[in-house]
């Protein structure tokens, strides 16, 4: 199977994934989440203001009447939501680093990104499995 | 979603809880399968498998709750309970529940698909010693309202008609996976405790389970419900190589 992994993205061993701005972070789930998943039928997206912690779930997703969770790469506050998941949940399959973002988390602690995987160690990562 | 190496299923020493004759109401019933989830991520696994004591309807984790209709609900004396599994609204009664409480698989194996299907072997092998030649069912219908009103891979077949319907949570480590097998049919349906956009959608979604699915009565299995539940276990056992070492009684 080929999975895709961004260079310029960090990831968790759960496979969620984080684009870095500043003090502000992007997440979804990484390519392999969603194959792993199937086709995404619901998102349960967390409120703006809700304080999430790493390693922590923050949100659920359905898929082929299987609910999971996904985890908080970093800790801090919930500061926007992709909405547009609501309607169109199956973004998550066809574009996981792209429209199908979940969230934008203002980081509390910038240091926890030290804990997460580089691109090349998640694509070993994947791999491997 | 949770990472790691192997199949998509643990072998080996499971727990068995048979609880066909104990009287638990819908909300029990959940709370009981939960624990058996969240007991499953750091210990053995478990299979659980009992009846509900009087008709109730389940609805899926993220079911909107506009979908019931209470009013008919309540004449007709059937509690409502939300599933920590996903999926739609499913009518209990005349069917056994199966729930498998096990660690999360690892590796490639980890997928939503790999874990139906692998559980999947339990079923089928125990219906199969019943003489119902069930298949996992290999495509999707849209979803609708109703479980039973459409056939998607994770659910079992005989010829086109649904017979096992099932639904899964991964949470904290574990898996818990649904399924339920109609055994027999009750006088009423989901379409007549949902709320549709018209009564010829009702209809239509009448129609949908009436010839969408079968029950193992209708099949010509005229087993007592021990013998049935018996049937399942053991497929469970031969299918997925389970050494049922402890028989417990869960908590509640």
């Amino acid at each position: 199977m080929s999975t895709s992994v961004p260079d310029e993205l960090r990831y968790t061993k759960e496979h969620e994934w984080v684009r870095v701005e500043g003090s502000r972070a992007t997440v979804g789930i990484t390519d392999y989440a969603q194959d792993a998943l199937g086709d995404i039928v619901y998102v349960d997206l967390p409120p703006v203001g809700t304080a999430v912690k790493a390693t922590e779930s923050f949100c659920e997703v359905e898929s082929t009447k299987s609910v999971s969770d996904v985890y908080a790469p970093v800790s801090g506050r919930v500061d926007e939501v992709n909405t547009e998941l609501a309607d169109a949940p199956e973004r998550i399959n066809d574009s996981p680093y792209g429209d199908g973002w979940i969230c934008v988390v203002e980081m509390s602690d910038p240091g926890e990104l030290d804990a997460l995987l580089d691109a090349a160690s998640y694509r070993t990562l994947v791999e491997e499995q | 979603m949770s990472g790691g190496d192997g199949a998509a299923g643990v072998s080996g020493p499971w727990r068995l809880a048979v609880e066909l004759d104990r009287p638990r109401c819908a909300q029990e019933q959940m709370r009981a399968d939960l624990a058996l989830a969240d007991e499953a991520a750091g210990g053995p696994a478990t299979l659980r498998i009992y009846r509900w004591q009087s008709p109730a309807l389940s609805i899926g984790r993220f079911q909107p709750e506009d979908d019931i209709d209470v009013a008919a609900c309540a004449a007709r004396g059937v509690d409502v309970v939300r599933r920590p599994t996903g999926g739609r609204a499913l009518l209990h009664g005349g069917d056994l529940t199966y729930a498998v409480g096990m660690p999360q698989p690892r590796g490639r194996a980890a997928t939503v698909d790999a874990v139906y299907r692998w559980i999947a072997g339990g079923p089928v092998e125990g219906l199969g010693l019943l003489g119902v030649p069930a298949r996992v069912a290999s495509f999707r219908g849209d979803p609708r309202g109703a479980c039973f009103a459409s056939l998607r891979g994770s659910d079992l077949r005989v010829g086109g008609r649904k017979v096992c319907g099932s639904a899964q949570v991964w949470r904290a480590g574990a898996v818990l996976q649904h399924g339920s097998l109609l055994v027999d049919r009750l006088d009423f349906s989901e379409a007549d405790l949902l709320r549709y956009a018209s009564e010829q959608a009702r209809a239509e979604e009448r129609r949908r389970l009436e010839e969408g699915t079968v029950t193992l009565r209708e099949l010509g299995v005229d087993a007592s419900w021990d013998v049935i539940g018996g049937a399942i276990v053991e497929g469970f056992r031969s299918a997925l190589n389970l050494d049922f070492t402890s028989r417990v009684a869960t908590p509640g």
